[in-house]
């Protein structure tokens, strides 16, 4: 069979772009257990397994041929368990999980249309088992327990200072009782997260036009709408989102400029979301609308770059 | 998310010097007295010049159509990553160049004449004290600065439109290794015999830039240096890395080889996988365009409608999509099918 020019690659391969994302998700994930005392890593861990698995049994039963590892729906169900409350039961996360790779990932291959997998199945877990994703640490009287600190801010107007919040432990006149951490296992670090998405971004591994225009996007519309811009983008799930789901390849437009329409459109919204309904986070939303978008948004980018060259040809 | 292609061959910075493996051929062609626009188009003919820059455009016609021109670029550009051909000819065989350049802008009666190259400090240095009469032009050393398209778009301060070959913007632009071939006939009288090219193995360490004749058999210019050649292992990339194709050692040294290159066989093999979208060949095309909604179109037979067909004319084939795909799928094999539905 002969070679097929161009002899020369360049760039990250595609297996390893999901597991080098995994790895990275990872880091905070330890770092939350190893500080937390948490055996939450290694849940992540098995759910990462048992995605992986899934899609095995796909590629067995449905497309017959044997893969044996599947990083990309690995890295969908560890996203999945991430970004819920660590103490999410193990059923209705498996089910989310089977859902996430069985639904929404691997039977619409090649389809324009594709919803990112992790956040349809958090979808379903909303949907389905709505207690379980709110349900954070026990409940005592006269405390309250949340899974973000934006709970507070959305019904008591409660503030923290956004520095407090980048560094994963939330200090204040609670420390001694409880520990405030300002996010989901995943969301811990908004830092680290944000310094993990540069060095994948580095590495060629995920876009940095998508992860940039939403963060952008989504502190200027919060700060439009009279929130708090910085506490909004370092508490709950946007720095994560921001590296780790709306990054997702296969769900977001692959132009330049399809890239930086999706990035806006989800981060404002999520702001806009978040400010007139009672949804804390609403990232599942916005990225499931931004996904619709985004068949329609490479169409029109293709369209334009047409009608640009066009607009070049002198009249004949 | 392109980054500059990296290639680790030992030795490449450093230009080198211009090998003469085969003995020189016989002086045959009696050469011409006077360059008349008229005629020299003939005489190129005569002396059977294609663009040797890879494209094996016959070289008249192109003059005939560039005529009245007033520019003639000297594109000494390499084409290819990894090539030092053009840089070689240009710095060992200045006068042939030079000549040639001299004559072809006589012939079209361009005023101007450009010798683009790499951005190269010492390059440009030694190439100043060689080709005082030309402006000397430096460009990207990222693949593929060496197109027409790009150079142009330096030159002019805006991309051309699709689909305008240099000449309707009044531009001739010749590669380095074809006016070499034309300053040849003119002071030695020797027609389009030799071809310049890099030979390389990387494996091996082995780098260097010769001249051999024209149809000589691959195989002989493998034996001439001794290279540890087997195919099981390697397999020989004529023209280059991107925009070359896989050879026979059977077969002859054309005019248009670039390049004979002996790479492993594992290295360069690619298995296509599912599209996972992630728009790397978006953002790194040179032109700005969408190679794999290009490819869906193509694959699925749309391939009416004016983005489709402005953005396949813009589309010169330069093989970046492919080479930073990360699912290795072949675009560019796809696109060139697509340059037939136009």
């Amino acid at each position: 069979m002969p070679m097929n020019a161009p002899f020369l690659r360049s760039g990250p391969r595609a297996a390893s772009m999901a597991a080098w994302t995994l790895c990275a998700l990872l880091v905070p994930c330890t770092a939350y257990s190893a500080i937390y005392h948490s055996p939450f890593v290694f849940k992540l861990l098995g759910y990462a397994l048992a995605g992986s698995f899934a899609e095995t049994l796909f590629a067995l039963a449905v497309q017959r041929r044997r893969k044996l590892v599947c990083s990309g729906s690995a890295l969908t169900a560890a996203l999945l368990a991430a970004s819920a409350p660590p103490a999410t039961p193990f059923l209705p996360m498996l089910f989310a999980i089977l859902v996430a790779v069985w639904g929404a990932r691997l039977p619409w291959r090649g389809a324009a249309l594709r919803f990112n997998a992790a956040m349809a199945g958090r979808f379903f877990l909303m949907l389905a088992y709505p207690a379980a994703v709110v349900a954070w640490g026990t409940a005592a009287p006269d405390t309250i327990s949340t899974a973000t600190p934006q709970e507070l801010y959305r019904t008591d107007g409660f503030m923290l200072d956004w520095h407090t919040v980048l560094f994963g432990r939330v200090g204040g006149s609670w420390e001694g009782l409880y520990t405030l951490v300002p996010g989901s296992p995943g969301e811990t670090w908004p830092l680290a997260t944000l310094l993990l998405g540069g060095l994948l971004c580095r590495a060629g591994i995920v876009p940095w036009r998508t992860p940039l225009a939403f963060l952008l996007s989504f502190g200027i519309a919060t700060a439009c709408l009279g929130n708090n811009p910085l506490f909004n983008l370092f508490s709950a799930a946007t720095v994560f989102t921001a590296v780790f789901i709306v990054t997702d390849p296969v769900s977001t437009p692959m132009g330049k400029g399809g890239q930086v329409a999706f990035g806006i459109v989800v981060g404002a919204a999520n702001a806009l979301i978040r400010n007139y309904t009672y949804y804390t986070e609403a990232v599942v939303y916005a990225v499931l609308l931004g996904n619709l978008l985004a068949p329609w948004l490479d169409h029109a980018a293709f369209a334009l770059r047409g009608r640009q060259l066009g607009r070049r040809r002198p009249e004949q | 998310m392109l980054r500059k292609i990296k290639i680790d061959w030992a030795g490449l910075a450093r230009i080198q010097p211009l090998e003469h493996p085969f003995p020189p051929p016989e002086r045959i062609f009696p050469g011409i007295d006077e360059i008349d626009p008229q005629r020299f188009p003939d005489f190129l003919d005569e002396i059977g010049l294609v663009g040797m820059g890879g494209g094996g455009f016959p070289a008249s016609q192109k003059l005939r159509a560039a005529a009245g021109a007033h520019t003639l670029v000297v594109n000494g550009i390499e084409c290819e990553p990894g090539l030092t051909i053009d840089q070689s000819v240009l710095l060992h065989e200045s006068l042939w160049v030079a000549a040639g350049a001299v004559a072809a802008a006589k012939a079209v009666g361009a005023t101007r004449m450009v010798l683009a190259v790499k951005k190269d400090s010492t390059l440009l240095a030694e190439l100043a004290l060689r080709y005082g009469e030309f402006e000397i032009v430096a460009f990207s050393d990222r693949y593929p600065a060496g197109a027409e398209k790009l150079i142009l778009e330096k030159l002019e301060g805006r991309r051309p439109p699709p689909g305008v070959r240099p000449y309707q913007l009044g531009y001739l632009v010749q590669n380095a290794v074809s006016l070499r071939a034309i300053g040849r006939a003119l002071i030695d009288g020797i027609p389009v015999v030799e071809r310049p090219l890099t030979l390389a193995m990387p494996s091996a360490g082995f780098h260097r830039n010769i001249i051999v004749p024209v149809g000589i058999e691959i195989r002989q210019v493998l034996e001439a240096y001794r290279l540890p050649y087997d195919p099981c292992i390697h397999f020989l990339a004529a023209s280059g890395l991107m925009m070359g194709h896989e050879a026979d050692p059977e077969t002859a040294v054309e005019k248009t080889t670039l390049a004979l290159l002996v790479l492993p066989r594992d290295a360069a093999w690619r298995e296509e996988r599912p599209c996972i979208r992630c728009g790397a060949c978006n953002t790194a095309c040179p032109l700005g365009l969408h190679p794999y909604a290009l490819v869906e179109r193509i694959r699925k037979g749309r391939t009416g409608g004016d983005p489709f067909r402005m953005q396949m004319t813009e589309c010169f084939l330069c093989g970046v999509c492919s080479a930073v795909c990360p699912s290795d799928i072949p675009l560019v094999q796809q696109l060139e099918r697509g340059k037939q539905c136009l």
